[in-house]
């Protein structure tokens, strides 16, 4: 394990690097994990972005940046930050611009197309041993449209486009899974949450080089339906029930970094979103919930007998 | 036509009031245009939506620019410029307010000699995200202040747009629109149908020729950072946190880190301060304190709360 | 019949309905998402028998409308925008496949920079496709755009994919009375779905959308598919003809609108072309002899339908809510080819450009487009090609590039 600035609560930045004024939803879960990562990534930044909710950090002439930031387009980013990193590259070799110059080559994500869009894009960069971070903000849904499903849905939850009594029928796909097995050179996954777990995350795929992703399960008020005021308990509850578990995979080995005696039960943190409502009214849908807890229950036996 | 105009915050449910109103000027046999205007809209943003009616089909599109009547489901917007509740009105335009304020003393503080009523606010909630029935106790005065929707139309408008919601939602609401209803029965037909758009004697656009910049200049790029700050997404906020100082325990800034918007910073000495032109007022700083240091209080409100200094 | 409150969208979804379609691959974009998530809610519910699937971009989503439809299904599908850019590599594949589907676009500004708001360079991206275009005006014309497109795209001397396009937020967010047809009705209008000589199932051998070597060859399937767009135009007439007399409302492939005796012209397209014909009724009761004409079919382009009701006129406005970037307006173009030469062609063909990104478009700059006719009307004189845009405007902007740190020259030109 490498050294960490952050070893207890109040190593926590201070003050914070992103401005105020942004449009996101008051309480916005992926909002807060940014701003987190912002304070440990510093200015030496540029982000790389694709459509989604935090396209809308930047309006003309409004940004919260004190670094850089560019907005390509929905499918693109990783390839963004593949010309953006060959060209400062370029540009110190030639001896254009100072080491000093140099820039954090940082895409940020949601879920939308992390898991799907953009998956070819950001494959490539792992195929060509790209040396940038990938933040994926996952919000289970294509939140910027209204919070219809996507790859990175849960089974059973109600958005946009599964509004039928049954809810998503799909499953989450299992992002850090694929991109472990593509070589990457680090994943992790964090959540605004746990801010501590997320600073030592970012600080440590800052420490890496090659191909790097930290995917942020980012609570939505506005697409999971909950009071804003609920994002960080809902959160918590993600990691304490088992439903979002944060681990590493690096040197081709994973490891947890949060593994609990026992699991709270997966319906504490279901029947507080509105988008399993239908899960416990007007009856409770036994069967499904008992799935939906089963899988957690073998993911976390498996981790146990590795 | 008529030309009205609503005024309410996101998840006030503005968009649901303007279609009640446009229905029921279409069930009562008027053709009807109604839209919500959509931005980057957010719970508590301010946001607008906006109704047609005519007896002939309808060519007009787009914002209204001059209302007929406009409607604010929350009185704390009238007061904010980029809230836009004064835009456009003529002599002619007529207000209605949902708001316990009485309407002399608005015409006074906005200095208008329009035409105002107000519905008074039929909740005790204090939080006016939470007035459920703010909208559509509007559109029952409204209906009643145009004089050709009766409360049988009305009734049936809200079924309809509300079909989806259980009986009782529905058996509420049309009772908030009845009470504004009766309530304005003095003030029965007090708007007129506003006229056609006139070519005579228009004000000529001010057009110029536009003159190539250079590219540094015209590129969409912004210069130097943290710009939004000048974004007072304050005005959101329906209600305020306020820290207690001789509660809070200085911990490690803990709401601080939380706070999604960047809206808390950390004093010298360890205390933390909130800023009141950014903060949303999400109350995920209320819930995180561990020393229950944070007090939600309605935003109407705030002036009666004396802030605590921040200790030195 | 049922005539009710419905968006643009509402009434985009109900067209699908309506045309009972097999198929819809999907993927959302504002302003386009309400139609899909409109028509998920029915698939749900089982109000409608259709397979609905959320694919991970528009370029598989135009494949799979592409594929579907060449396998022996009626698709629908709908895009906006970045997505319609995203999917453009297969809008030009799936035209040259000849098959039949029809695709809603709700036009939005193209970035960069990015917006939300209308404006029509998306869908003039695809103007070269191969798809045939119907461009709406109001949220009826959605709907029944919609139907008739079906027809036009299955007819089997076209068979090439249709664009039914609507304004993003102007129509897709705004309801307006919309008379839903029957769905008897619609469906004996639509008809059944017979894709023709292509489909796949086995027993059939069939290789598509081979490679060509060659460029005769090449040539042969090219002019082959443009003759089809063309030929589009008379066929469109025949089955809104049809449509008139089953539902009684007339969609012209140009709509003229008090241009008879009319002496000036706008000529303008989408639901902007509404507010024209306002402005045309205030500037009628002002004494002026003007008139609006819209196409409402802009692929094939019916040059002899405007050449018709635009000859003999003193001048024409074109105001095109487009730009291409280094030549101007795109429909002041085409007109511009369309009439050049031709007897009785007006002499002054005026270009404004408006619009863009939910720029409004006010009465007072209508009504001024008119004087500037008549003023060059009066001189002989075609005007210069005007960028809609005010001192104020501008004002505003330099305000924002303040903001954005951009330092703006010192002698800033004023107009007076
Ligand atoms: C090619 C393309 N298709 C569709 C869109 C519309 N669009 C903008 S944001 C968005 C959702 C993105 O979802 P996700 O990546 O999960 O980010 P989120 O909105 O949840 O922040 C979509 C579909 C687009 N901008 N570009
Ligand atoms: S929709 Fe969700 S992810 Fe998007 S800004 Fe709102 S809270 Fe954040
Ligand atoms: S309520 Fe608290 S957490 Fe929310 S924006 Fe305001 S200061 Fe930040
Ligand atoms: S979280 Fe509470 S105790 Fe901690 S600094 Fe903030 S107000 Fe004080």
């Amino acid at each position: 394990m490498t050294e960490t600035a952050f070893q207890r609560q109040k190593d926590l930045p201070k003050s914070h690097l992103l401005s105020a004024g942004t449009p996101m939803c008051a309480g916005c879960g992926g909002l807060e994990a940014i701003h987190i990562a912002y304070d440990v990534l510093g200015e030496n930044t540029i982000f790389v972005n694709a459509a989604g909710c935090m396209t809308l950090l930047s309006v003309y002439p409004f940004t919260p940046f004190r670094g850089s930031w560019l907005y390509t387009a929905m499918g693109a980013a990783p390839a963004g930050a593949q010309g953006v990193r060959d060209a400062l590259d370029i540009l110190m070799d030639k001896g254009r611009i100072e080491v000093a110059d140099d820039l954090d080559v940082v895409v940020l994500t949601g879920d939308g197309s992390g898991y799907g869009m953009g998956i070819s894009a950001t494959s490539g960069t792992i195929d060509r041993c790209l040396d940038y971070l990938y933040i994926v903000y996952d919000n289970e849904g294509y939140g910027n449209t209204g919070q219809q499903y996507s790859a990175a849905t849960p089974h059973a939850a109600r958005t946009a486009t599964s509004r039928c009594a049954y809810g998503h029928k799909g499953f989450k796909k299992d992002l850090f899974s694929i991109l472990a097995a593509n070589g990457a050179a680090y994943v992790a996954t964090a959540i605004g949450s746990e801010p501590l777990d997320l600073a030592q995350k970012i600080e440590k795929a800052k420490s890496i080089s090659g191909p790097r992703f930290i995917i942020t399960l980012a609570p939505c008020p506005t697409g999971w339906d909950f009071d804003p005021k609920e994002t960080m308990t809902i959160g918590k509850l993600a990691v304490r029930t088992g439903v979002w578990p944060l681990k590493e995979f690096t040197d081709g080995k994973v490891s947890h970094n949060k593994t609990f005696s026992k699991l709270l039960p997966v319906e504490t943190y279901l029947e507080q979103q509105g988008r399993f409502r239908h899960l416990f009214e007007p009856q409770k849908k036994e069967a499904v919930l008992r799935d939906i807890q089963n899988s957690i229950n073998r993911y976390w036996h498996e981790v146990a007998t590795i | 036509m008529y030309r009205i105009r609503f005024h309410g915050r996101g998840g006030q449910g503005m968009k649901t009031a303007s279609r009640i109103l446009g229905r029921a000027f279409f069930l009562a046999g008027y053709e009807v245009q109604d839209a919500p205007r959509y931005g980057a809209e957010r719970r508590g943003a301010p946001i607008f939506a906006y109704v047609r009616a005519a007896k002939s089909p309808i060519n007009e599109r787009g914002i209204i620019q001059h209302p007929d009547l406009v409607v604010v489901a929350d009185d704390s917007l009238i007061g904010l410029p980029a809230a836009g509740v004064l835009s456009g009105l003529t002599d002619r335009t007529i207000f209605l307010f949902y708001s316990d304020t009485d309407e002399k003393s608005w015409q006074h503080r906005l200095n208008l000699k329009n035409t105002l009523f107000t519905i008074p606010v039929d909740t005790q909630a204090v939080d006016p995200l939470q007035r459920r029935y703010a909208g559509v106790s509007c559109v029952g005065g409204a209906a009643r202040l145009t004089g050709v929707l009766d409360q049988a139309t009305l009734k049936k408008a809200i079924e309809e747009e509300m079909a989806d919601r259980s009986p009782h939602t529905v058996s509420t609401n049309i009772d908030h629109a009845n009470a504004t209803f009766s309530l304005l029965a003095q003030h029965d037909t007090i708007i007129e149908e506003g006229a056609a758009i006139s070519a005579v004697g228009y004000e000529p656009p001010k057009w110029l020729e536009l003159a190539p910049d250079p590219a540094a200049i015209c590129a969409p790029a912004i210069y130097g950072g943290g710009t939004s700050s000048k974004v007072q997404t304050g005005l959101w906020r329906t209600m305020r946190p306020v820290i207690q100082y001789d509660k809070c325990r200085q911990c490690w800034w803990i709401c601080s880190t939380f706070c999604p918007d960047s809206a808390i910073s950390v004093t010298e000495n360890r205390y933390t301060r909130i800023d009141y032109d950014h903060c949303k007022g999400c109350m995920v700083c209320v819930m995180q304190c561990p020393s229950h240091a944070i007090l939600a209080i309605a935003e109407k409100d705030a002036d009666k709360v004396t802030l605590q200094e921040v200790p030195s | 019949m049922k005539r009710t409150l419905l968006t643009g969208n509402g009434a985009a979804a109900w067209g699908a309905r309506l045309a009972a379609v097999d198929y819809i691959p999907a993927f959302p974009i504002t302003p386009q998402t309400e139609i899909l998530e409109t028509l998920a809610y029915w698939v749900d519910n089982g109000d409608l028998d259709t397979r609905l699937v959320t694919l991970e971009s528009e370029h598989s989503m135009i494949t799979a409308a592409g594929s579907s439809a060449a396998t022996g299904v009626r698709t629908f599908t709908a895009t906006s925008s970045q997505g319609l850019l995203h999917g453009m590599e297969m809008i030009y594949t799936v035209a040259g496949w000849r098959v039949p589907f029809v695709m809603v676009n709700v036009s939005r500004g193209l970035a960069a920079p990015l917006t939300l708001e209308s404006d029509h360079n998306d869908i003039m991206a695809a103007r070269d496709s191969g798809c045939l275009q119907l461009h709406c005006a109001t949220c009826q014309e959605v709907l029944d755009s919609i139907l008739m497109a079906y027809r036009l795209a299955e007819h089997p001397e076209i068979r090439l994919p249709v664009i039914v396009n609507l304004d993003g937020f102007y129509l897709s967010y705004t309801r307006e009375p919309v008379a839903i047809p029957d769905d008897d009705a619609s469906r004996t209008f639509v008809g059944e779905f017979d894709s023709g000589s292509i489909h796949f199932k086995a027993g059939a051998p069939l290789s598509h959308a081979s490679a060509v070597l060659g460029g005769s060859t090449y040539s042969y399937f090219r002019y082959s598919q443009h003759l089809a767009a063309q030929r589009g135009l008379s066929v469109y007439e025949e089955i809104a003809e049809e449509f008139a007399r089953t539902f009684g409302r007339r969609h012209d492939a140009v709509e003229g609108y008090r241009h008879e005796d009319a002496e000036y012209l706008f000529l303008m397209i989408g639901s902007f072309a509404t507010k024209g014909k306002e402005a045309v009724n205030s500037l009628r009761d002002a004494g002026w002899k003007i008139g609006l004409i819209r196409p409402h079919m802009l692929r094939p382009f019916p040059v002899e339908r405007i050449y018709s009701l635009a000859r003999g006129k003193k001048a024409i406005a074109v105001i095109d809510q487009n730009i291409s970037m280094g030549k101007g307006g795109v429909l002041h173009t085409e007109l511009a080819s369309a009439l050049y030469g031709k007897p009785g062609a007006p002499p002054i063909l005026a270009s404004f450009i408006g619009g863009l990104g939910g720029r409004d478009l006010p009465y007072e700059e209508l009504f001024e487009i008119a004087k500037t006719l008549r003023d060059s009307a009066a001189a002989g004189a075609t005007p210069p090609p005007r960028l809609l845009y005010t001192e104020t405007e501008l004002l505003e902007m330099r305000k924002l590039q303040a903001i954005a740190g951009v330092r703006i020259p010192f002698e800033e030109v004023h107009h007076d």
